[in-house]
């Protein structure tokens, strides 16, 4: 009847894709979010352990680094493939620009521009992982001791990267696009997925907009906080 | 009566293969009554083109009260003007001020070309209704009216969504030009009916893929179209038509 | 050749005829069907339902619509309902009643057959559409809600909110893409029938132009069926929709085909009024409104002035000013008089100079009393929807001053003469819906054109065509008939000469229409004189020659909407005489036909049975010929002739 190849190549499928491949990324980032909130502590032992720990799990950190990589990819790929179909959808705009006409309407950056905070977060993932991912480690000096054992100095690494204002200020900037991008994508893969119904449709609005901010602002934190030396380390 | 003039300028465009233009129609625009509509005031400025010796604008329109779906142009960058609600035929000169400017253009989207001015080829649309949007029962002795129960409140949203005109509107004002609204309306009237239940597969199915096909956008849960539509069809059709593709998907062959 | 006008009913009792009829009728094998095409124009609901059953049947259907979409045709913007004697209710409805009610509310001058069968098959309408899905009101047990309408007895209005025409056609629309989709119908958009194609003597194809590109085609088919509605527009103003038109039908007038009955115009009581020179069309709001509202005037002419000028509101005239007119004159019915009664009444105190709105053609409908007896929360659980629309069209909000309204042209009971079997005095040209004259007499009854266009198209044409075609067996032909590249010439040429004849004037289409329309509101309107129709006559033929002779049309020969105004405006301009003339012949007064020389002293309508019990049928003689009358009587065995009263 309706073949799942031809489903999931359907303009409604490709948002199935989205959705679920979108909700997953969520899942990996509130890991990395928690993680990362270590790195609000002045002292690195614990961050620098749980990088020790996901670096111990040898071969296994590869494979899942891939499986991770390949659903930012796949996520990525898909919403190329949506934009470009919709970009030829109407290839000639409104003279003056388009205007909401309220309601309920999500009509803004982040509901209608999605293709553009998800092409800046993918471009910032790609420096991203060449900055710590394959950044400088214990051969260039950056060595902690973790348990008493020998483990890269990430947080020490992270702490002087944001201590720079070049650095620090576009990595904040960026996590303003993922908070929009989360703004949008938290409701909107219940909707694709065909989750919604309009009496819950406020709550899981207002809800996105707190997971939004949370992750937006837990991440944003950071820089700013070695930028300001908030925890005192130059003192 | 009181009157108004406006800044007025128009989309252009002699045939599907012109480049079309805007054009500054000020001139034309003085001491309109302010009660008119928006189309006797395009009636207005066409009478006095044509005394003129120019060629009147193009634009669509029919029943003139807002429910045959005919009419439908882009008002300052709002698909039927400013008001909710409403068709363009329903909007007046009276909610505009004196001396505004206004900007009219056609229903943009690829899948609905224009045709001349403000006229544009709306037949994707009843090509999507053609691949699905109907039980499929012949004209005949029929079980009796009531032998189907259909509680109020369930005919009552399966009305809400076949209050659908097809104007356009959702397409016009979805910033990726999708038809899914005008799809889902339909998927969800008879998703909700019994009469409907048989061949719901079959319906999603055709559907979607004839909209994809025709070249409308994807929906991205915007929600402009909610907003845009005169008859303020709820965003939950299309919530609905994604799941009755997902219980096709599913249900596999 | 003179013209017999046969009925073509069959024998036998009234209850009985129609299955007499399909009993005796000839059919069309499976494999025949698809040989033969059907031409239908128009896809309101007497077009679609007719194009989708015929196509299922299996005969090869080309279907037109003048719309972008078929889904488009006015049938769409009926809000009220939809009769039928399915008595859930139990309150006593059964086929004689509705047949009864409908062939009393048509004043006697409708065929007893046509409205028996109407009224056989209005339940079967009902199962049929809520079998395709169409969401009609339905109680909390999950049946079916009806309403009582239109001052009707029994509770036998079905309904879908105020949209029940928008549901039943985009059902209809449903089955005829169900057929577009099978390949059985092939559907013409944006296509203008311009002229009608006779071979032998029989309807054999039409002749079209493609509103997109101008350019005119030809189509061949075995039967013709003109599903085109009603002729409104010839008064300019109306609760039409701007395309409506009566072109296809005159057409075929003038290729032959009778047309009857044409001064019965409906002009329905509460509609939004025209308020100024620009409008365009006059919006119906429901007659339910009646129901709570209390129609009345100043009294005093000074006050009405005040009014207008704006000097003074409804709110500054006292109650014993107040002229509650209808109360006053109906005691009984009151605000709630049939349709023709109150538009008469309204037109009468606006002619006496005392309208409410700038043109001095309103009345008001009041529902302060409604509102301080049962609360504003009660009449907007009613009509929230009516107000709504009312304010968003005229600015004003009725809770806190009356509605202002004034009649307009609703409904044509007129159109193409036709038989038992929906057959013109052409062989093989059918006329359905509101296109034809059979079914409403002189008036019809709320909530019955939906049933009747219906009816037509899903029950009565698959019988009645299969029987012509299997009778008649017309020959298969194709477009290459020479009559096809005549017709096509002559229509052609009529175009380029008119195009040519207009390159200039001073005056508009739209202008000149305007014009026609005021004439036939004043004087072939809700009240009609042998002196105004005379004079309306004189004035309309000499629109004609202004229309002629100095109007300036765009010369685009592509889409061109004016053109296609044009072309319609100078059809109207020739039945609008006809019309003027039947008002002029019939001498009493019927339904919505109002001599003024015929009322009794209460000044209620009085008929004259005994002279014009007939359908008068029309004879195109060729251009500046009179037309020639040709009668069907009418034949009353079932129901005994008597006049209304309301009082």
């Amino acid at each position: 009847m309706l073949p799942l190849k031809k489903a999931l190549t359907s303009s409604l499928g490709k948002k199935y894709l989205m959705a679920a491949s979108g909700i997953a990324l969520v899942g990996f980032l509130v890991t990395h979010l928690a993680a990362n909130l270590l790195l609000y502590l002045p002292e690195g032992e614990l961050y620098n352990g749980y990088a020790k720990a996901l670096h111990d799990w040898g071969p296994l950190l590869i494979v899942a680094e891939l499986g991770l990589g390949g659903l930012f990819l796949f996520h990525a790929a898909v919403a190329t493939g949506l934009h470009m179909k919709t970009a030829a959808a109407r290839q000639k705009g409104y003279l003056e620009g388009q205007r909401s006409k309220g309601g309920n309407s999500r009509f803004g950056f982040p509901a209608n521009k999605m293709i553009w905070s998800g092409g800046i977060l993918f471009a910032f993932l790609v420096l991203h992982i060449i900055h710590f991912r394959f950044g400088p480690g214990i051969a260039e000096g950056y060595e902690a001791m973790v348990n008493g054992e020998s483990a890269r100095d990430l947080h020490r690494l992270v702490a002087e990267e944001f201590r720079k204002a070049h650095i620090a200020l576009p990595y904040a900037a960026v996590m303003l696009f993922l908070g929009a991008h989360l703004r949008h994508g938290f409701w909107s893969w219940l909707q694709s997925l065909g989750a919604m119904a309009p009496k819950y449709d406020k709550i899981i609005y207002s809800l996105g907009l707190l997971v939004a901010l949370a992750f937006a602002l837990g991440f944003l934190g950071i820089p700013f906080w070695y930028l300001l030396d908030v925890p005192g380390m130059l003192k | 009566m009181a009157t108004k003039s406006f800044v007025l300028k128009v989309w252009r465009q002699d045939g599907p293969d012109s480049p079309g233009t805007v054009e500054d129609l000020t001139e034309y625009a003085k001491d309109v009554n302010e009660h008119a509509s928006f189309l006797e005031m395009l009636d207005l400025i066409n009478e006095r083109l044509m005394a003129d010796g120019k060629r009147p604008i193009e634009f669509d329109s029919d029943c003139r009260e807002g429910i045959c779906g005919q009419c439908g142009c882009v008002v300052n960058g709002q698909a039927h003007g400013s008001q909710r609600g409403t068709t363009v035929c329903q909007l007046h000169m009276r909610s505009f001020e004196d001396g505004q400017t206004i900007v009219v253009e056609p229903f943009r989207a690829t899948a609905f070309p224009v045709i001349k001015d403000l006229v544009v080829d709306r037949s994707a649309f009843d090509k999507i209704q053609q691949a699905g949007g109907y039980v499929s029962v012949p004209t005949g002795p029929k079980p009796d009216a009531n032998s189907f129960k259909i509680g109020k409140e369930v005919s009552d949203r399966a009305f809400d969504a076949a209050a659908c005109i097809g104007c356009g509107a959702c397409v016009a004002a979805c910033p990726n030009a999708s038809a899914s609204l005008f799809t889902g309306a339909k998927i969800t009237q008879f998703a909700l009916m019994p009469q409907g239940a048989p061949e719901r597969k079959r319906r999603v199915s055709r559907m979607v893929e004839t909209m994809d096909d025709l070249g409308f956008g994807h929906c991205s849960n915007i929600g402009e179209c909610e907003a845009a539509c005169p008859k303020e069809i709820s965003l939950e059709s299309i919530a609905i038509m994604k799941r009755e593709y997902l219980k096709a998907m599913l249900a596999g062959s | 050749m003179s013209i017999v006008l046969d009925s073509g009913e069959p024998a036998g009792p009234l209850a009985d005829k129609w299955d007499a009829f399909k009993d005796q009728m000839k059919l069309v094998s499976p494999a025949n069907k698809r040989k033969h095409t059907i031409l239908v124009v128009g896809t309101g609901l007497a077009g679609a339902s007719a194009a989708a059953t015929l196509a299922e049947l299996g005969y090869h259907v080309k279907a037109f619509c003048i719309q972008d979409s078929p889904r488009r045709a006015h049938s769409i913007a009926a809000q009220g309902g939809i009769n039928s004697t399915k008595n859930y209710p139990y309150d006593g409805d059964s086929v004689y009643r509705l047949f009864y009610d409908t062939i009393k509310g048509g004043d006697y001058r409708s065929r007893e057959s046509n409205v028996h069968r109407l009224a056989q098959l209005s339940a079967n309408i009902i199962d049929q559409c809520v079998a395709q899905g169409v969401p009609f009101a339905r109680e909390y047990g999950g049946e079916l809600a009806t309403r009582s309408f239109g001052g009707a007895q029994v509770s036998r209005t079905f309904y879908a909110k105020g949209q029940t025409g928008q549901q039943l056609l985009l059902g209809a629309y449903g089955a005829l893409n169900r057929q577009i989709d099978a390949g059985r119908v092939e559907m013409f958009e944006r296509r203008e029938m311009l002229d009608l194609v006779k071979v032998d003597g029989k309807a054999r194809g039409i002749i079209t132009r493609d509103l997109v590109t101008g350019k005119l085609e030809k189509h061949a088919g075995h039967a013709v069926l003109l599903c085109t509605g009603g002729y409104g527009r010839v008064y300019f103003l109306s609760t039409n929709a701007f395309n409506s038109n009566g072109t296809a039908a005159w057409r075929c007038h003038k290729r032959g085909a009778l047309f009857a009955n044409p001064c019965y115009v409906q002009i329905h009581p509460t509609c939004i009024p025209a308020s100024g020179d620009y409008q365009s069309k006059l919006t119906l709001m429901s007659e339910s409104l009646r129901n709570d509202g209390r129609v009345w005037v100043p009294k005093k002419h000074e006050d009405a002035e005040a009014i207008r000028n704006g000097s003074k509101t409804a709110k500054d005239i006292e109650p014993q000013d107040r002229d509650y007119y209808l109360e006053t004159k109906y005691p009984s019915f009151g605000n709630l008089v049939p349709r023709d009664v109150a538009s008469r009444n309204a037109k009468t105190v606006c002619d006496d100079g005392r309208g409410v709105n700038i043109t001095g053609r309103a009345v008001f409908l009041d529902f302060e009393t409604a509102i301080e007896r049962d609360g504003e929360d009660a009449i907007r659980d009613r009509y929230g929807n009516l107000f709504h629309m009312y304010e968003k069209i005229t600015g004003d909000n009725p809770y806190k001053v009356p509605m202002k309204i004034y009649p307009a042209t609703h409904y044509t009971m007129g159109g193409l003469w036709v038989d038992y079997s929906l057959m013109t005095n052409i062989p093989g040209l059918f006329a359905l819906g509101e296109a034809n004259f059979s079914d409403h007499g002189a008036n019809r009854l709320g909530a019955s054109a939906l049933m009747q266009g219906l009816a037509d198209g899903y029950f009565v044409i698959p019988h009645t065509l299969g029987n012509y075609l299997a009778t008649h067996k017309p020959a298969a032909i194709d477009e290459s008939h020479p009559e096809f590249e005549t017709v096509q010439q002559e229509v052609q040429d009529d175009i380029d000469s008119f195009l040519e004849s207009h390159q200039s004037g001073s005056t508009t289409v739209i202008d000149v229409y305007r014009r026609l329309g005021q004439v036939m509101y004043d004087r072939v309107g809700m009240a009609r004189t042998a002196d105004g129709l005379r004079s309306a006559i004189a004035d309309i033929r000499k629109l004609r020659e202004e229309f002629e002779n100095d109007v300036k049309v765009p010369q685009n020969t592509d889409f061109n909407k004016y053109l296609e105004v044009a072309f319609r405006a100078r059809d109207f301009l020739e039945m609008a005489e006809l019309l003027a003339r039947d008002a002029l012949e019939r001498e009493e007064s019927a339904g919505g036909h109002f001599r003024e020389e015929h009322q009794t002293e209460d000044g209620e309508a009085r008929r004259n049975d005994d002279d014009f019990a007939y359908v008068a049928a029309w004879e195109w003689k060729g251009d500046g010929e009179e037309h020639e009358l040709h009668k069907e009587q009418l034949v009353f065995e079932n129901v005994k002739l008597v006049q209304r009263s309301y009082k």
